[in-house]
């Protein structure tokens, strides 16, 4: 059998930031990715990094900033610890390796991004995560650790003791079902954006590891909360960075005029992305927008700015929206793009299921609460990243490896072979029919009708599920069968959606009700945790206090921007 | 909206291990500017679940769906339908120089083994630098926007008949990381990069930086180099002698020498073993003078020589100075 001390499933940034610790500790660790690391979606990050690395910026400032932004719902040990070991981790990306855009004099550049009291957000033009991927996967190589790639992760594996013991993994390129043995599991296998119909994010993007995780037990927490970016291209969703608005780019509805400052009248456009988000859809509703689209103008900043920060965006809206930015504004929309919620960690990464560390979007530590401040996510991958690999390789020198249950094994063949023989609706179609629901019942804007009407609908789109068809029935590269797989995870997590959602009445971050309009910090500042019924088939929920300091500082207060 | 035919090459393996190749047509009514990625998925859900492809990120900045279409290597997702119709059809097929695994997707581990030949990362060294200005990426940053998609790889022309050659991706990472002030070990890599099939095999045919979908231009990274390793000293393979001699050549003739630039490349022995094509060329009147030919004005021409080494120019920008990102 093939096993490892740490089993890191997933090759993003946090994967592989992780498993340079490993190899630092001198543990046998290796990476499982369904996709070449190269494909991660890390890659598509764009705007930048924060840290606190100007002598007139201060970690505290970074720390209050990201405490207020989460709404008051994020863990502060855990925001502190991030924001405390922000500028080393920059640095550390710098030597390994890391263009970072310099000013003169050298220094790493700067600029501003919303909800940020100072300009922290540290780039390398607009393609940050991509850079940051590929000086990461340089230092993956030069350490040479082992990766099965294009291999996706079937079952998360637990002994009898209730201790990780594994992993079964199913290899695209043969179709051959294996066990990976590990005295731990790390997940970073990043969001689960695909369960909204219109969405930023990449195709590979299913949740599988918080899918996988629930199943064997861990919970999850506040998936209720999910990111709207302000500016998803109308057509496909496709990210244009928040980094656009950073360089001055406004925001204007059809009769030209500039909404944000009525919504946000002192951060206008670089208010906090729940807020820019709702004046969109407010501007969209009110039938001020046009064809179900507001627009992102970049006019005023002239080509030759466009060109030297902005080149890739320019690219994207003359390839997928055909809008030269550099003449007309772009149509835009708001576009589910991040997962606040997500496996429940300590600060250190570890989950209450004994052996199974997480990091990065797959994970709630939770540093971004209800509402993820622009350039905190490259930053939670990188910081928790690395420290949830240490923790993860100190611990597993003190755990034996626990017998793997072949039954496991058994079982997932077993439910290969039932979906191959499914004589249902396609998964696309089935998809669609869910994914469709989730955004217009559990959108920018929620009701309480809608949500319950989502929930309604769940029992249904399970039984449908259950006759899920494949028509490839081979055993290489069977995408076919994949994205029927991976339907199954997106259930699991659009019912953790709809349930935390339909139960937290308040609005808060990301969260936000049409019937409970207001934050309610005496019975609702607490994390929303999901649980796996297995015997019963349902998703669960139970509530968890928030990690709180007790400063002052800290204090919820009433967000503006 | 119209109806345009895409005409798919389906490859599979048979049990026997053979692989198995055919083209499949699909109708699809779209307009003109939807993506060929976008086409493929609506074809995949609502026609044939079997039809397989790599893709991901939809955005031209994961490098998964590079495949040829219409003749040559794109990101599907990149590239709309109407611009590469040809009397309304589509042709799609795997990547070129790589093995097929199926239908449009390839195995993409000899690509990636021939990136990790030339050691893709910064390493440590006696020529590291430790402090750095705002200029310092200016010749670095163009070339770190390679995605590693392989399509330079699957259009090289140098692949189709050298198998061995590390081809234009591995290259232009080689100079991402031989160009970065941090790196420690640049002549070490110069002169590893100077061993055969590796920076000298390239025959500058331009292709790479054609089918680059990230502007990266291949080829010119290669070029600087070559530039770079000869400076370093670096000029004893047949690539630097033969560049050698044509700058020789024209700096004092204005023309070439063919009779003996050969003879200058691969030395004597070398040349004695083309002797059998040499006798073919005679046959046919081919063989040049031995004479060496002057060109008129090739004062003029020494004198634009001076004024490019006491000015030197980048070559990779052409006329446009690298905009710092």
């Amino acid at each position: 059998m093939r096993n490892h001390d740490l089993v890191i499933i997933g090759a993003g940034l946090a994967g592989m930031r992780a498993a340079l610790e490993g190899v630092k500790a001198g543990i046998d660790v290796a990476i499982i990715s369904k996709i070449h690391p190269l494909r991660s979606h890390s890659c598509a990050a764009q705007g930048g990094i924060n840290a606190a690395i100007n002598p007139k910026d201060s970690r505290e400032s970074h720390a209050f900033d990201t405490v207020k932004g989460a709404d008051y719902i994020g863990d502060e040990d855990a925001i502190q610890l991030m924001c405390q070991e922000a500028p080393e981790a920059i640095l550390e990306m710098d030597r390994m390796g890391t263009p970072f855009s310099r000013l003169e004099g050298g220094l790493i550049a700067q600029r501003p991004f919303g909800g940020a009291s100072f300009d922290r957000t540290c780039y390398a033009a607009d393609r940050t995560g991509q850079v940051l991927l590929h000086t990461l996967w340089e230092q993956l190589v030069k350490a040479g650790v082992h990766v099965y790639e294009e291999c996706s992760v079937f079952r998360l594996v637990t002994h009898t003791d209730g201790h990780v013991a594994g992993a079964v993994v199913y290899d695209i390129k043969t179709g051959e079902v294996f066990p990976v043995a590990g005295k731990a599991v790390l997940m970073a296998t990043g969001g689960y954006g695909r369960v909204f119909f219109s969405n930023t994010n990449a195709t590979t993007c299913t949740g599988d590891g918080m899918a996988l995780a629930l199943r064997a037990g861990a919970p999850l927490a506040d998936m209720e909360f999910v990111q709207f970016h302000p500016t998803g291209l109308l057509t496909t969703g496709v990210l244009v960075t928040e980094g656009a608005r950073g360089e001055g780019g406004y925001l204007i509805n059809a009769n030209g005029d500039r909404f944000m400052s009525k919504y946000a009248p002192k951060k206008l456009e670089l208010a906090s992305r729940d807020v820019v988000s709702r004046a969109e859809q407010t501007e969209i509703m009110e039938g001020r927008g046009k064809n179900g689209a507001v627009f992102l103008d970049l006019r005023h900043l002239g080509a030759e700015k466009i060109l030297e920060r902005l080149p890739q965006i320019r690219q994207l809206s003359i390839d997928l929206e055909g809008v030269d930015p550099i003449h007309h504004p772009i149509p835009i929309r708001p576009t589910a793009h991040y997962s606040m919620g997500g496996i429940r960690t300590d600060k250190f990464g570890a989950s209450p299921l004994p052996g199974l560390f997480s990091a990065g979007e797959a994970a709630c530590v939770s540093v971004h609460g209800a509402n993820r401040l622009g350039g905190n996510s490259l930053l939670d991958t990188i910081v928790f990243g690395k420290i949830t690999g240490q923790h993860a390789s100190q611990y597993v020198k003190t755990q034996s490896q626990r017998d793997f249950p072949v039954s496991e094994l058994v079982e997932v063949k077993g439910r290969i072979g039932t979906l191959k023989r499914g004589k249902g609706m396609r998964a696309p179609e089935l998809l669609e029919r869910m994914s469709r629901a989730l955004n217009l019942h559990c959108g920018v804007f929620r009701n309480p009708e809608g949500m319950q009407e989502m929930v309604n609908q769940l029992p249904g789109l399970r039984q449908e599920y259950e006759r899920v068809s494949v028509q490839d029935q081979s055993e290489v590269f069977n995408i076919d069968l994949i994205r029927a797989w991976e339907l199954g995870n997106l259930l699991d997590l659009a019912e953790c959606i709809a349930r935390g959602a339909l139960a937290r009445q308040e609005s808060r971050g990301a969260h936000s009700r049409t019937d409970f309009p207001n934050r309610d910090d005496q019975n609702w500042r607490r994390h929303t945790i999901s649980h796996w019924n297995a015997n019963q088939g349902v998703v669960t929920l139970s509530y968890e206090d928030v990690r709180t300091l007790g400063l002052p500082e800290y204090e919820p207060m009433v967000r503006s921007y | 909206m119209p109806v345009y035919t895409f005409r798919i090459q389906r490859n599979w393996t048979t049990e026997q291990g053979k692989l198995e190749s055919h083209y499949r047509d699909y109708s699809l009514e779209v307009s003109a500017t939807t993506t060929v990625l976008l086409a493929l998925e609506e074809i995949r859900s609502s026609q044939d679940g079997t039809l397989t492809f790599r893709q991901s990120c939809r955005s031209a900045i994961c490098g998964s769906c590079a495949m040829k279409i219409s003749g040559r290597t794109r990101l599907a997702c990149k590239t709309h339908v109407g611009d590469v119709a040809r009397d309304g059809v589509v042709e799609l097929a795997p990547m070129a120089n790589q093995p097929v695994i199926k239908d449009l997707v390839v195995d993409i581990g000899p690509f990636y083994r021939k990136v990790h030949k030339i050691k893709p990362y910064l390493e440590d060294g006696p020529e590291q630098a430790h402090t750095l200005d705002k200029s310092a990426y200016d010749q670095v940053n163009h070339v770190t926007q390679c995605i590693m998609c392989g399509c330079c790889y699957s259009d090289c022309t140098m692949l189709e008949v050298s198998k061995e050659f590390v081809g234009p991706a591995a290259l232009a990472k080689a100079f991402r990381v031989v160009a970065d002030p941090r790196e420690g070990q640049k002549t070490m890599r110069l002169r590893d990069l100077s061993e055969p099939s590796m920076m000298w095999s390239c025959s500058r045919c331009a292709m790479c930086v054609e089918s680059c979908p990230k502007d990266v231009k291949p080829m010119e990274a290669i070029v600087k180099l070559r530039t770079r390793g000869m400076a370093k000293g670096f000029v004893d393979g047949p690539g630097a002698k033969h560049a050698l001699a044509f700058h020789q050549d024209i700096q004092k003739w204005g023309d070439l020498n063919e009779f003996t630039l050969l003879q200058r490349t691969v030395g004597i022995l070398g040349a004695v073993a083309e002797l059998g094509t040499a006798w073919h060329l005679l046959k046919k009147g081919k063989i040049p003078s031995p004479f060496p030919h002057k060109a008129e004005g090739v004062e003029e021409l020494r004198r634009i020589y001076q004024l490019l080494e006491e000015h030197p120019i980048d070559v990779e920008t052409k006329a446009k100075e690298v905009v710092p990102e």
